[in-house]
């Protein structure tokens, strides 16, 4: 009869077999994610069955490999409590230079070095951020948006504002090279491209460093509550300057990518499609305030914009509206994550 | 040989202080503090809030820095410790705000620590699971948790209060630790619990390891044993076996003042029934039935799963009955949220007063005056500063606040002034019965008198108070009637005068199927 709350815990949980639906969005909020996609494209399948061809899959594919790789980066911030919208403009950067430096001083530059070039260039920005966070203990959000616009500003001032339409041939390449191509019904080639790889190798690649490695658990500590953190003994400058690091890097190979695929590079591009990238994340169950996500999440997330954007189209909603549903979902998203977390 | 024997047999030396001092800002918060810890022995820290008591916690943790002095650990002197280096020293502390990852899980709360240290706190390495589950099944067993899968895998913030005090506690032991520093620890536990925990520190001792206690409850000190530590004003008045000193004797050092123990209650109820409960029902309790008469002072107790926060909840409406009748001077009246009960004039100083109460950043003065906002302010809406600030005076005044300083953040206040200050607000509205709970929680013997002259100030003037508490004694200081609950009953009655802590101990726990066979 008097048994203590704690018995009565360890019995409740014992007893707490009969699935719960409440419960499994709170502890998997992209379960959400998950079930909108799949309704999604259910609907669109119906209204119009050429959604289920394999060019549009491939296509949806082929759309994520950029945004999927910023929405990793800013998953591993979010998840240590910060926020990053500098991303687009260390990809940008990156982007942008390395291709003027390939084309006009090292033509012969391989494939492989040039994306290494890359990932390190944009790792290097990242941890601009990183110390700048740590040490003028300013909120990320502030620091980023002032690396944003001097990252930005340094790209268009010195480097230059010319398109470059006609790319170093290796980059091209790499941009063309296939990883799966077959024939579609009616007689054209589909290609999924090698650069595709990129993501789900970064997805694991980050879902192993979350999870099984204690820089994980640390950037989850952080965002959990960063005194404690560091009172736990963790190191806190060196967590900000890895994940800061650690989304520059991921930011560069995107940029080198997006470049390569579609086969130019524009300095104006890419900056101002933060928002985006953070919605995605936030859609797979991220709370922007931090300490949670999950990369498969994050990838769903991504997936659902990706679809929303490239397939409305197939069912005659104009283009124009891909705002108005991406603005519904997460309105509904996130009303729907805080009513469960509120149930507890 | 002898060496050996000796390490195992007599304890030795672990950690001194040396003239440890520590400015904030212009604060001197510690003006030398000397202290000896030797390994397998018990201390008691004891000292009211603000006597420096964790300040010397913080810098034994690695968390701040002295600001002259030396600490001398094992042998090697250091000028400052850094966490890693106090962690990987074996000094675990059980904070007062139990320093929980909220968002990480049981098992990577109580296990991940111990490999994150024995790496010297390099991250960019794989965690060992296994290891992490073994040790944190080992420590939660310790300490009487469940170490089932389903617990290990529990987020910590979906914990009861209780079992997060636990599991910090687990997580200090996890590691092979040479002192454990606990603030605190047993604010939110059941008797059942505090025994538990005291078995677990009569192991670590016999384990030869040290163990500080900071706390307020000095029964518990006496039940440990071990030496006693005072602090008074940022300087160490004493130090000895704890059983050398009575509790009048160590309430004396802590204040520098005398402290009378006698009953506080001296006035007696009014005539006429001030406010009833007829069949109130919520979760937690059922039917219950009590009333109380204008300027009566009832004690509520029990154990913490009693019913008796629900009924504060219920009355309060901050979880509201869901059957029942309240009387209230003689109406009929409906609580179904906290503004219903402030309308009708029933005040409310919750257990947690940090986050359900007050406003730690804002000033003293826009506590005291937040629930008369709208009094104030005239028909556009804008607020007469003037007569707030005469308010706010008055109430400080009645409260005795230790400052005349209006615009001091109540966060800055000690918390016995943080209680003084939320209690001081509700006698803004005039209240007719006010629900303390858990009043002197977390506050020092000092400022414990000082509230309790406000409450029986409070009841003299007509006030209903009800006082839910864990704190026997408190009750039967001030109260004039006890009600003691038990499985949402309430299944005694006692006169405060006459009755006694062990009859109240009894009725808590002894169930009411037990009291009727």
């Amino acid at each position: 009869m008097n048994s203590s709350r704690l018995e009565e815990l360890q019995q409740s949980r014992v007893e707490r077999q009969p699935f719960s639906f409440g419960e499994l969005i709170r502890r998997r909020p992209e379960t959400i994610t998950a079930a909108l996609l799949v309704a999604i494209c259910i609907i669109v399948a119906i209204a119009n069955p050429a959604f289920l061809q394999p060019s549009t899959l491939v296509d949806i594919g082929r759309a994520s490999v950029v945004m999927g790789l910023f929405a990793l980066g800013v998953l591993v911030i979010l998840a240590a409590g910060g926020i990053d919208v500098s991303f687009t403009a260390i990809a940008a950067f990156t982007m942008y230079s390395l291709t003027v430096l390939v084309q006009n001083y090292l033509p012969g530059l391989p494939i492989a070095v040039i994306l290494m070039i890359a990932t390190v260039g944009g790792a290097l920005l990242g941890v601009i951020n990183g110390l700048l966070v740590h040490h003028l203990k300013v909120p990320s959000l502030i620091v980023t948006i002032g690396t944003q616009y001097l990252f930005r500003g340094f790209l268009l001032s010195f480097i230059g504002t010319v398109w470059i339409m006609s790319l170093p041939p290796q980059m091209g390449a790499f941009g063309r090279l296939p990883l799966l191509q077959f024939e579609s019904a009616n007689g054209a080639t589909i290609t999924l491209p090698f650069y595709f790889l990129v993501l789900p190798i970064a997805a694991f690649v980050t879902w192993l460093i979350l999870n099984r490695t204690l820089m994980g658990r640390a950037i989850f500590a952080m965002g959990g509550n960063a005194n404690i953190a560091s009172r736990l003994g963790y190191d806190l400058k060196k967590l900000h300057i890895f994940i800061f690091g650690y989304a520059g890097a991921l930011a560069g190979l995107a940029g080198i990518i997006h470049v390569c695929a579609n086969r130019q590079a524009n300095p104006f591009d890419l900056v101002g499609t933060e928002i985006n990238v953070i919605a995605a994340v936030v859609l797979g169950g991220a709370k922007i305030t931090g300490g949670t996500g999950t990369v498969l999440g994050t990838i769903l997330g991504v997936l659902l914009i990706v679809v929303i954007n490239s397939v409305l189209v197939l069912v005659g909603i104009p283009s124009t509206w891909q705002r108005l549903v991406v603005g519904v979902f997460i309105l509904l998203a996130a009303a729907f994550f805080v009513t469960r977390q509120r149930k507890k | 040989m002898s060496a050996t024997s000796n390490t195992q047999q007599a304890s030795g030396r672990f950690l001194e202080l040396r003239n440890i001092q520590k400015w904030f800002g212009g604060v001197h918060a510690l003006r030398g503090i000397d202290l000896t810890l030797d390994l397998g022995q018990a201390y008691h820290l004891l000292g009211e809030n603000g006597c420096g008591k964790s300040t010397v916690i913080k810098i034994m943790s690695g968390a701040i820095t002295p600001s002259a002095g030396e600490i001398i650990l094992e042998g090697e002197i250091h000028s400052a410790m850094t966490p890693i280096q106090s962690l990987s020293a074996g000094i675990e502390t059980v904070y007062q705000d139990l320093s929980l990852l909220p968002n990480l899980t049981v098992a990577e709360n109580v296990a991940l620590n111990e490999q994150l240290v024995s790496g010297q706190g390099r991250l960019g390495r794989f965690f060992d699971r296994k290891r992490l589950k073994e040790t944190a099944e080992k420590a939660l067993t310790t300490v009487g948790l469940p170490n089932n899968g389903t617990f290990l895998n529990t987020i910590v913030s979906d914990l009861p209060l209780a079992a997060r005090q636990l599991v910090a506690i687990a997580r200090a032991i996890a590691t092979r630790a040479k002192l454990v520093i606990m603030d605190e620890p047993t604010t939110s536990l059941t008797r059942r619990e505090v025994d538990n925990l005291i078995r677990v520190v009569d192991r670590l001792r016999q384990e030869n390891v040290a163990v500080l206690f900071v706390t307020h409850k000095l029964d518990e000190c006496y039940r440990i044993g071990g030496n006693a530590v005072v602090f008074r004003d940022g300087q160490c008045v004493a130090q000895g076996p704890i059983e050398n000193y009575t509790k009048t004797q160590i309430a004396e050092l802590m204040t520098g003042r005398t402290i009378d123990s006698a009953r506080y209650r001296t006035a007696t109820p009014m005539d006429g029934e001030l406010f009833s409960v007829r069949g109130l029902s919520a979760t937690g309790f059922e039917q219950l039935d009590f009333s109380l008469r204008k300027g009566e002072i009832v004690g509520i107790t029990g154990l913490a799963d009693s019913g008796r926060n629900e009924l504060a909840m219920a009355i309060t409406g901050v979880a509201p009955a869901r059957s029942g009748k309240i009387t209230l001077d003689g109406r009929h009246v409906v609580i179904r949220r906290p503004a219903d009960a402030i309308d009708h004039g029933i005040g409310y100083v919750p257990e947690d007063r940090l986050a359900e109460g007050l406003f730690l950043d804002k000033s003293i003065l826009e506590n005291e005056i937040a629930l008369i906002l709208t009094r104030l302010s005239n028909r556009f809406g804008v607020i007469d500063k003037k007569a707030g600030r005469e308010t706010a005076a008055r109430l400080s005044e009645e409260m005795r606040l230790n400052t005349k300083d209006l615009d001091l953040p109540v966060g800055s206040l000690s918390g016995g002034n943080q209680q003084r200050v939320l209690i001081g607000r509700w006698l803004s509205i005039e209240p007719k019965l006010l629900v303390l709970h858990g009043p002197t929680v977390g506050v020092d013997v000092g400022s414990k008198d000082t509230i309790y002259r406000a409450i029986q100030a409070l009841a003299e003037r007509g006030i209903g108070l009800i006082i839910v508490s864990d704190d026997l004694p408190e009750l039967l200081q001030n109260a004039d009637r006890i009600l003691v609950m038990n499985g949402g009953q309430v299944v005694a009655e006692f006169e405060a005068e006459k009755a006694t802590e062990d009859q109240l101990y009894q009725a808590m726990l002894t169930s009411k199927l037990e009291t009727t066979q």
